[in-house]
């Protein structure tokens, strides 16, 4: 076996451990909650998970693929040498991979994402110094990161206040579901749409324009709202023969969060179809790389192949499957306060916040803008207790991540160069 | 395991407060017991139902405890933590102020003038009932996380604590009253009874008085 096909085989294995990882343990946190408030069973929401996650991942994981591969570090200061390049990728793989396991095991709230850019960034100091760096590429995602958790917090809390002053605060909450779901279920299947439509990439790149997404999204959703419609309004009403229009208020608001369930899950499944999009790369990002790399050379394009980005789908899928289950249902129970209508405000802001970031192309931490939709949704009163303590150790992990994968992806680069001569 | 959604996620410790409640008003309900076997001259029953309503005092306090100890500093509520805690004591308060009548009336005999006996209890159950609309506002506050703490339910609460308040004030006038009464036996008992019975009078007073501050740490909830 020669070298480059040996590099090839550590980058695909430690890329489909990240990978693995990233399944086992990101995705239940996000599709944990339905599982706490009881709109899924552990099962339901381990297929949804695998479906919307792959989706995610295959058609719309491309363009972060891109930036963790060629956005941060310029390619260049690698002078040509291919095997050099594949193996400071596969570096970064190994470093984040050592990294995320131990966080793992240590249940230290990490982020994937922190751990690969951090890892790409080192590998890139290593080669070619400060120059390597794509300055201005490099703090727009420092920016990103800090961002975005706020940008997820204003979105949950503006959700759920919508949700409590349209139907919650009303004394008729669940003829008020059966007017505003329908939009609800709009606005997310449009955005769902959009998210699958527009600047897609790869094997879903259908190349429309702006305008043109934006109307097959709108035509979804109106889709989706019909749709909606139908089913809420059954919904309701059996709900409302059910308690009676005397029922007191209380009971018929537990009854509008039951319907509520059905809404969370779609925001769970946007939310899982987002994570896709934007985690994937943390995975395969590299392997791209080395991969691109080996086989043509260094060029100015790397674009992302198909097959790479399966690996990244099959690694997901997998981690979900193996382990996946257990977070899934540890989360579940820990978080059985949650009610179906904060639950999908949460997943809803996070859903849209991550899409976004992945459409721009931007590597953001999934876990922080979670957290930070989770906040937001607790500022509007919607959550009966939120842990605090747990935001230090998050800002924690995130301090030590970065410095860590960077010097340990530093240190194997050097010890790459010397072996390779 | 990496579960920061799962941990992010403390103990709601609403539920824990209705419990604790119910408990109050388990034990406030063993007054009335106690004052008519006092009224009946059943000096047993009164010395057994002191003893009951302090071993009920003391499971409350339990709860109490339980509750307080589970809202650290670092808790984010949809309420304010300081309003909470002291709407803890107050619930609280009801408890310890029976577990006063109690032992105050196995201090000493204490002598029912007549003319009192029909007072009291009518003053009891006006207190009892204020005690019970004080559970009712501390039920409406788990209503209340359900919808935000906002819209119909919020106004809803405040009817049950405007009630609370009207239904205080009838346990004042009623306690008034027997005031009046009870100095008209200036004559007839010992200094030393009317200042005991001027001290139970009050301490059955205060579990109303308490239980109305219930209703207005809650109203607190309601105006952040």
């Amino acid at each position: 076996m020669d070298a480059a096909s040996l590099i090839m085989a550590v980058a695909v294995l430690s890329g489909l451990y990240l990978a693995w990882n990233i399944g086992a343990n990101d995705v239940a946190n996000a599709m944990g909650t339905s599982v706490g408030s009881g709109a899924l069973s552990l099962r339901q929401a381990l297929v949804l998970a695998m479906v919307f996650e792959a989706a995610g991942a295959f058609l719309a994981g491309g363009r972060v693929t891109e930036t963790i591969s060629q956005g941060l570090v310029s390619l260049d200061v690698f002078g040509g040498d291919v095997l050099l390049l594949s193996a400071s990728m596969t570096a970064c793989l190994i470093a984040s991979a050592i990294w995320l396991h131990l966080a793992t095991f240590m249940g230290w709230p990490v982020s994937t994402t922190h751990c690969i850019v951090g890892a790409v960034l080192g590998a890139g100091l290593a080669v070619g110094g400060g120059s390597a760096l794509v300055g201005d590429r490099v703090a727009v995602v420092g920016v990103a990161w800090v961002v975005s958790p706020l940008v997820a917090m204003w979105l949950g809390h503006s959700a759920f206040g919508w949700i409590r002053s349209k139907i919650l605060g009303r004394t008729d909450p669940l003829a008020r579901l059966r007017v505003f779901g329908p939009w609800l279920t709009g606005l997310m299947v449009a955005f769902l749409t959009m998210g699958l439509v527009f600047r897609s990439d790869g094997p879903a790149d259908l190349g429309l324009p702006a305008w043109a997404a934006g109307l097959v999204a709108l035509a979804a959703g109106a889709l989706g709202a019909g749709v909606g419609r139908s089913l809420i309004g059954r919904a309701a009403t059996a709900a409302l023969d059910r308690a009676g229009a005397e029922a007191p208020l209380a009971e018929r608001v537990r009854r509008t969060e039951q319907i509520f369930g059905g809404l969370q899950v779609l925001a769970a499944c946007t939310l899982a179809f987002a994570h896709g999009s934007n985690d994937v790369a943390n995975a395969v990002g590299p392997v791209a790389v080395a991969f691109q790399g080996l086989r043509a050379g260094i060029t100015e394009q790397v674009t992302v192949p198909t097959g790479v980005l399966l690996i990244g789908v099959v690694g997901l899928v997998i981690g979900l499957g193996s382990y996946g289950y257990k977070v899934m249902r540890t989360v579940g129970r820990e978080i059985t306060e949650l009610t179906a209508s904060s639950g999908c405000a949460a997943a809803f802001a996070a859903a849209t916040t991550i899409l976004v970031g992945s459409k721009l192309g931007l590597p953001v931490s999934t876990t922080h803008i979670m957290v930070g939709a989770v906040i937001g949704v607790g500022f509007a009163r919607g959550i009966a207790a939120i842990n605090m303590r747990v935001l230090r150790s998050i800002l924690l992990s995130w301090v030590m991540t970065v410095p860590f994968t960077a010097a340990l992806a530093a240190a194997m680069v050097f010890a790459a160069r010397h072996l390779l001569g | 395991m990496r579960i920061p959604i799962g941990r992010l996620f403390g103990r709601n410790p609403f539920p824990a407060l209705g419990g604790l409640m119910e408990s109050v008003i388990a034990c406030a309900e063993e007054v009335p017991p106690l004052v008519e076997a006092l009224i009946a001259g059943d000096q047993a029953t009164v010395i057994e139902q002191a003893k009951k309503i302090s071993r009920l005092e003391n499971a409350a306090d339990a709860i109490k405890n339980d509750l307080r100890d589970s809202l650290p500093g670092s808790l984010f509520l949809p309420v304010d933590r300081r309003d909470l805690l002291q709407l803890i004591g107050q619930i609280d308060a009801v408890a310890d102020c029976a577990e006063d009548v109690g032992v105050l009336l196995t201090l000493r005999h204490f002598e029912v003038p007549t003319p009192m006996a029909g007072l009291l209890s009518r003053f009891l159950e006006a207190v009892m009932v204020t005690v019970r609309a004080a559970g009712d506002v501390v039920s409406a506050v788990e209503a209340l996380l359900s919808s935000g703490f906002a819209g119909s339910t919020a106004e809803r609460t405040r009817t049950l604590i405007r009630t609370l308040g009207g239904l205080e004030h009838e346990a004042d006038k009623l306690q008034d009253q027997i005031a009046k009464v009870l100095f008209q036996q200036e004559g007839t008992l010992s200094p030393v009874s009317i200042f005991m019975w001027t001290k139970v009078l009050n301490k059955i007073g205060d579990m109303a008085n308490h239980a109305e501050n219930v209703g207005d740490r809650v109203r607190l909830f309601l105006a952040r």
